[in-house]
This record gives C-alpha cells, structure tokens and sequence, in this order.
C-alpha cells in the first residue's frame, strides 16, 4: 500500500475510535442517572445489615465495571479480559496495591475483585448523588490536603480490614507518568501492618497508554489499547515485623524492578512472590 | 534572638530525621523555608501523624485534626516552628 493510502486509512480508523468513543460517553451521559436511580433504590431496599449491604453494593459494583469493561471491550476501544484471575489471592481481607498508568485501574481491578473499599477523593464523595452509594459500598472519604486527615482514614480503613473487606489503594497517590513511578506513600502499608493483613500487589499495563495524563480521553492512540492486570507479590507485613516502612521499601523496591524490565517481561508472566 | 530562633527550626529539623528514621538526610541539609512533603523532603501523610504525636510529645503542642490550617502550618519546617511558637504563646496566656 502506498503511503498516502496509508494515511487514509488510519486517519479513517482513527475517526471511527473517535466515533465509538463519542457513542460511549454519550451512552454514559444518557445512562448514568438511571445507574444512580437504579444504585439508590437498591441501597434504600437492601437496608438492613449494614455489612451485609456493603457486600452487596460493592458486588453490584463490580458487576456494573465489568459490564462496563465487556461494553468497552466489544465497542473496540479497549481490550480487557473481564474472567482475568488475579492469582494467589488470599481468602480473607488484603490491601491490594497497584501501578496506575490510566483511569481504567479502578473499575477493572475492583471488577476482578468482585468488590473491594477503597478511598474516595472528598470532592467526589461529596457529590449529591454519589455520597450515599459510596458510604454504603464502604468507600472512605479520603482526606484531601489535610494532612492530618489521614488519622481518621487510616482508622477506618483498619476497621474495614477488620470486617473482612480488602481496600484496594493506588500507593503512588495519582496516576503514573508514561516513563516512570512515582514514589510510593506509606498509608497502603500502614493500614496492612495494623490490619496484620497480607498486601497484594498487582501490576497493571495499558499498551498503547490511553486515559493517562498525557493520553486524555478523546485522544486515543491508533492501535486499540490492551488492560492487563496480574498478581506480581504477596507479601506478609509479620516478615518485616509490622514496620510500614521496610514493607513501603520492599514493595516499592519490587515495583520499580518490574517497571524497568517491563519492556522484556509481562507481568502475567512474573511469577508471584509469596513472602509469608 | 537569633540563637533562640535557630535552635527551635534545628530541633525541628533534628526531630523530623530522627522521628521518621530518615537515614539518608542530615538534618542540616533540610532547608527551613522548603516543603516537607511532595517534590521537597517527599513525607507522606503517616509521616505527617508520627511528626505530630512527636510535637506533641515534644513541645506540648497537639495538632487538630480537622483545622483547616493544617497543610498550612506543616508546610516546612519555618512554618512548623512558627505554629509551635504560636500554640506555645497561647499556652503562655492566663485564660487563653
């Protein structure tokens, strides 16, 4: 094919991924308030047992990502494996870690999980119609520029593990730049030491990287970008004797050897490290 | 004056490295008017906690959770100093 035709082409192909991704916001425009009804009225219907509504909110949750995930699978926008297994899970409540290259992270491992808490900027627990549902899925306020704040986090997200829900927490605190991590924050490991619970620690790839914060949403790169998600470690906080920081260090350590050698490694095929 | 001044933002400085077993930094090379979380001395909020149990242990100056000052006067060790002068006076104060 000559290059002009060539060009053609991909200009064609590049406004037919613009198109789909035109036809999914609109649908998301359209459909979300009914999802918020829809959330509402079950929250006011399941009430009752106030742990046994959280297990259920977050279990409609997750379905609710990963009919969004096959939605955008079959659309052609992106590529992720909804029956993706997240291996060597443990049974009980875990703080599960991860990479954050796109926007995608959390509903898809959230999905995988089948529901998990989490912490939720203030500006968007506090949003009217959403405060309600994430109170009741368990999602934690989270403290904002308050540095103080975190006392009342890291308290109820010990409370939370205690329960038996696992807390899914981005360490690095926003999304990752295309070319590096950024340092990892400690309250991940905090929580898991006062916890005595196992962290999990999933890495996550997005090729081409797409709802980064250099790949914006109606920039999608030309090829149809492919999530994958897998369990990298498990590491037991009793090893380092409950200390936040050595277990902040080993995790931080491990993640930054995968991010360099992601090139010649996929993370699927990174055998887990289970430290216990 | 001067001295005084000095000895409590070296104390600070002294107590972050010490509290929060930086190993890596001496104290002296923290500088006083730079950001003690994010792109300055990179703390994260579980430091921030242990830092204010050690000023209150420390210096008798408890910080409140929820004031909205907080960010303000944890931002370097020049406003840490300034707010633990601050509650110290206070304290000073018959019936404040």
């Amino acid at each position: 094919m000559s290059a002009p035709t060539t060009r053609v082409s991909q200009d064609i192909l590049r406004l037919a991924r613009k198109g789909r991704i035109v036809f999914t916001v609109s649908s998301y425009t359209v459909l979300a308030p009914f999802g918020y009804v829809l959330f509402a009225l079950t929250y006011a219907l399941w009430r009752g047992d106030e742990l046994l509504q959280m297990r259920r909110m977050q279990a409609l949750t997750a379905a609710a990502y990963r009919f969004m995930h096959r939605w955008l699978h079959l659309a052609r926008i992106t590529r992720f494996d909804v029956a993706t297994k997240l291996e060597h899970l443990p049974e009980g409540a875990c703080v599960v870690v991860a990479n954050h290259p796109t926007l995608m992270d959390v509903t898809s491992i959230i999905g995988l999980l089948n529901g998990a808490c989490t912490v939720a900027k203030p500006g968007l627990y506090q949003r009217r119609l959403l405060r309600g549902v994430l109170h009741g899925s368990g999602v934690i306020e989270g403290a904002g520029d308050n540095p103080m704040g975190s006392g009342r986090v890291m308290d109820e997200a010990v409370e939370r593990l205690g329960q038996g829900f696992s807390m899914v927490i981005f360490p690095e605190g926003t999304r990752s730049p295309r070319d590096k991590l950024l340092p990892f924050g400690r309250a991940a490991f905090e929580m898991a030491c006062r916890a005595k619970v196992p962290v999990v620690s999933v890495a996550i790839t997005c090729e081409p990287v797409w709802l980064s914060k250099e790949q914006p949403l109606f920039d999608p790169p030309m090829q149809t970008p492919r999530l994958t998600l897998a369990t990298l470690a498990i590491d037991d906080p009793a090893r380092v004797d409950y200390d936040s920081r050595r277990l902040c260090q080993v995790v931080e350590g491990r993640y930054q050897q995968w991010f360099l050698g992601q090139g010649a490694q996929e993370p699927s095929t990174v055998a887990p490290k289970d430290t216990r | 004056m001067t001295d005084k001044t000095d000895t409590l933002e070296d104390d600070l400085k002294t107590m972050i490295v010490e509290t929060l077993a930086l190993e890596d930094v001496d104290p002296q090379s923290i500088e006083t008017a730079a950001p003690l979380f994010g792109e300055g001395l990179g703390l994260d909020s579980i430091d921030a906690l242990e830092l204010a149990l050690a000023i209150h242990t420390e210096f008798g100056v408890r910080t409140k959770e929820n004031d909205e000052n907080n960010r303000g006067y944890y931002h370097s060790v020049e406003t840490l100093a300034a707010f633990i002068r601050q509650e110290q006076g206070k304290a000073s104060v018959p019936g404040a």
